[in-house]
């Protein structure tokens, strides 16, 4: 139950050379549980490494419920970690692994014993306290190095890519799991993920990271509406957002031969650039009947369908300009296939506009 | 053409898959073994029925004509011969003695060498020396440089402190041959182990520093396990090849006094080419033989267990 200040933390692995994590500033208020995401080298791993002890901290500090942690070594910080590859101890059995950060403590057998006991309950695990590591499933690995990690009972929990080793399926019922433990055990927790679903939908917050910068800290539904620059709006949403480097119009902006109106405030600050980068998420397109008149709608032809039942991607060029690709979401079922002609049209209230020069959005 | 068209016949007769064979072809399949199979029989094994022969003579070189069958009675002198006891305990003293503490300290400096620190290729390269010289010469050296009792440098360092004039070789001749062999053997154990250090997942030792453990239980509870395969393949390994040591004990004590510093490859050659006892001494390699299947059966099983059983779990 702790806070947790990132203070302009910075990492620099060889001095003059571009940080690994650049002044990283970033609260995680008590009880929540923060995403770092990030493509790979985006600094986001080093990040928590630093917070749990295992990186140095080279400017900048960080503060664990208000202590400045910057010289405490890990076993001293009160947190406890869960590794990506789950670091659990071969020679040891799994009642053995969960109790060794206790034992470590020099806590009494009585109570380790117990504790351990009430954390494989929650877990699953009783049935396979004595079991070796290498006799368990992926999934079964992961929730023994989740058991470590609780049984401690410490202020703030790490968990660095937990859940890339195991299958979707499971991944998708671990995620759950985790989301759900950690608002029973309210432990601030910091959880470092390259996949931006997992962000989505287990973060009260989210920290996009790139090249080692903090890019946008925001909850997800603030994220996914109001992406802060062009990468954010990139990286959040799956499939991807169309960013369409489109030249100015009076009114707006030209797309595949039609105009395209923009808001008052974003032509305001767009002021006298020539061209805007605009973002359209897939599901932001309105499919259209390929008859409709040509000023009003954007002819594209279908390149692949993607159809997953309940909805379909649609990837397409524009007819107009074959370099530009799109992705446009369709309903469940749809009728067209490669190379057959599509109509679309921006929804206009859900435009993303971004400067092209900067990726700054605007307003 | 006639193969193709053969072995669809055969292969209804198989059961498991390949086909079946008949004896002619699989003699022909095997004939280009033989002549190693051949070579290794009479290089190894005709030796040793020999050995089994002689072992059941009575016959000393030095008197001609005194061979003749006395059946199993150069095993009961063996058993009934003090010194050759005294010998099989030396061997054994000398080789797991030496096995064991080159195994210690072949870790401390493992453990000294997984660490960064300036110069640390050229301090590796000097350890592993001593494992690259001629065994002859390291004991020519441990037995004059270092050992002499007027002229040696251990004498020479210990003369301030009043130490001088000590009879190394003479008073302590055992210790004096494990020595020499510690020292040779600690490079490769050494090896071995920091081989095995070096194989330690660098997460495990992430999570237990922030499990809390200090370096002695991360040595302890996850290091040491993590190393035991290693250490059991270094002392079999080790084992294997001191049990059969000669060139310290010939160039260091000849085995003196009496038999102080002999052990049984030495006493063999003691009583076969100094004392031309040729049926006693077939008889004491027969034990020994026999002896050491058994060791080896044992220590083999064991490698085999532990790299076999023990995998690294993920």
């Amino acid at each position: 139950m702790a806070e947790v200040v990132f203070d302009q933390a910075s990492r620099i692995y060889t001095p003059g050379a571009k940080p690994a994590v650049d002044s990283l500033d970033l609260t995680v208020a008590d009880g929540d549980l923060v995403v770092l995401v990030g493509p790979s080298g985006s600094g986001k791993s080093t990040a928590l490494r630093m917070l749990a002890g295992l990186e140095p901290i080279d400017a900048g500090s960080v503060r664990i419920d208000g202590r400045d942690v910057v010289d405490v070594p890990s076993k001293d910080r009160d947190i406890a970690m869960v590794f990506q590859n789950y670091a659990l101890y071969p020679s040891k059995t799994v009642a053995e692994n969960m109790a060794f950060p206790l034992k470590m403590r020099g806590m009494p057998k009585e109570e380790r014993a117990q504790r351990v006991r009430q954390a494989a309950e929650m877990l699953g695990l009783s049935e396979y306290l004595d079991r070796k590591p290498k006799a368990l499933s992926g999934g079964q690995r992961q929730r023994v190095a989740m058991g470590r990690a609780i049984v401690r009972e410490p202020q703030v929990f790490l968990m660095d890519e937990p859940l890339s080793n195991l299958d979707a399926k499971m991944r998708v019922q671990t995620r759950a799991q985790i989301a759900e433990m950690q608002n029973r055990l309210e432990v601030s927790t910091v959880y470092v993920t390259h996949d931006q679903v997992e962000a989505m939908t287990m973060g009260d917050k989210v920290a996009v990271l790139a090249d080692g910068k903090l890019q946008q800290y925001a909850t997800p539904p603030e994220l996914y509406d109001r992406p802060i620059n062009a990468f954010v709006a990139g990286f959040i949403g799956s499939p991807a957002m169309n960013l369409l480097e489109l030249p100015r119009s009076s009114s707006g902006v030209t797309l595949g031969g039609i105009e395209i109106p923009l808001p008052r405030d974003v032509s305001d600050a767009a002021g006298s650039r020539d061209r805007l980068t605009v973002g359209v998420r897939p599901e932001d397109w309105v499919l259209e009947s390929t008859g409709s008149d040509a000023g009003s709608v954007v002819k594209a032809v279908v390149d692949v369908v993607e159809e997953l039942g309940s909805e379909s991607y649609l990837y397409a060029h524009l007819a107009e300009d074959t370099s530009t690709s799109i992705v446009v979401r369709g309903p469940g079922r749809v009728q067209v296939r490669f190379g057959d002609p599509i109509a679309v049209r921006p929804n206009p209230d859900a435009l993303h506009v971004f400067d092209t020069e900067t990726g700054q959005r605007l307003p | 053409m006639t193969t193709t068209t053969e072995r669809p016949t055969a292969a209804p007769e198989s059961t498991g898959g390949t086909p079946m064979v008949d004896r002619a072809e699989g003699w022909r399949r095997r004939a280009p073994l033989l002549p190693a199979l051949v070579f290794t029989i009479i290089v190894t094994q005709i030796p040793f029925i020999l050995t089994l022969y002689y072992s059941l003579q009575s016959w000393n070189l030095v008197r001609p004509g005194s061979q003749e069958f006395v059946w199993f009675a150069n095993y009961g002198d063996v058993f009934a011969d003090s010194q050759f006891r005294t010998v099989a305990l030396n061997t054994v003293i000398m080789t797991l003695g030496s096995v064991l503490i080159a195994v210690v300290l072949g870790l401390l400096l493992a453990l000294l060498l997984n660490r960064q620190f300036a110069g640390r290729g050229v301090v590796r390269t000097l350890l592993i020396t001593p494992f690259l010289i001629t065994p002859v010469a390291a004991a020519l050296l441990w037995k004059t440089v270092l050992l002499d009792p007027t002229l040696g440098l251990i004498n020479f360092v210990l003369t301030p402190f009043g130490g001088s004039g000590t009879e190394w070789i003479s008073n302590y001749p055992l210790a004096s041959v494990m020595a020499a062999l510690i020292w040779q053997w600690t490079p490769f154990m050494m090896l071995l182990l920091l081989a095995g250090l070096q194989s330690m997942p660098t997460d495990q030792l992430e999570a237990a520093r922030v499990d809390g453990a200090s370096a002695w239980s991360t040595f302890r509870e996850l290091t040491l396990p993590h190393l035991r395969r290693f250490i059991e393949l270094g002392v079999v390994l080790g084992t294997i090849y001191l049990v059969n040591i000669f060139d310290q004990v010939y160039m260091m004590t000849q085995g003196g006094p009496g038999v102080a510093s002999a052990n049984l490859p030495f006493y063999i050659y003691q009583r076969a080419f100094l004392g031309f006892d040729i049926g006693q001494s077939a008889a004491m390699g027969v034990v020994v033989v026999i002896l050491t299947l058994i060791a080896a059966n044992f220590a083999l099983r064991l490698i085999f267990k532990s790299f076999s059983g023990e995998q690294e779990a993920a």
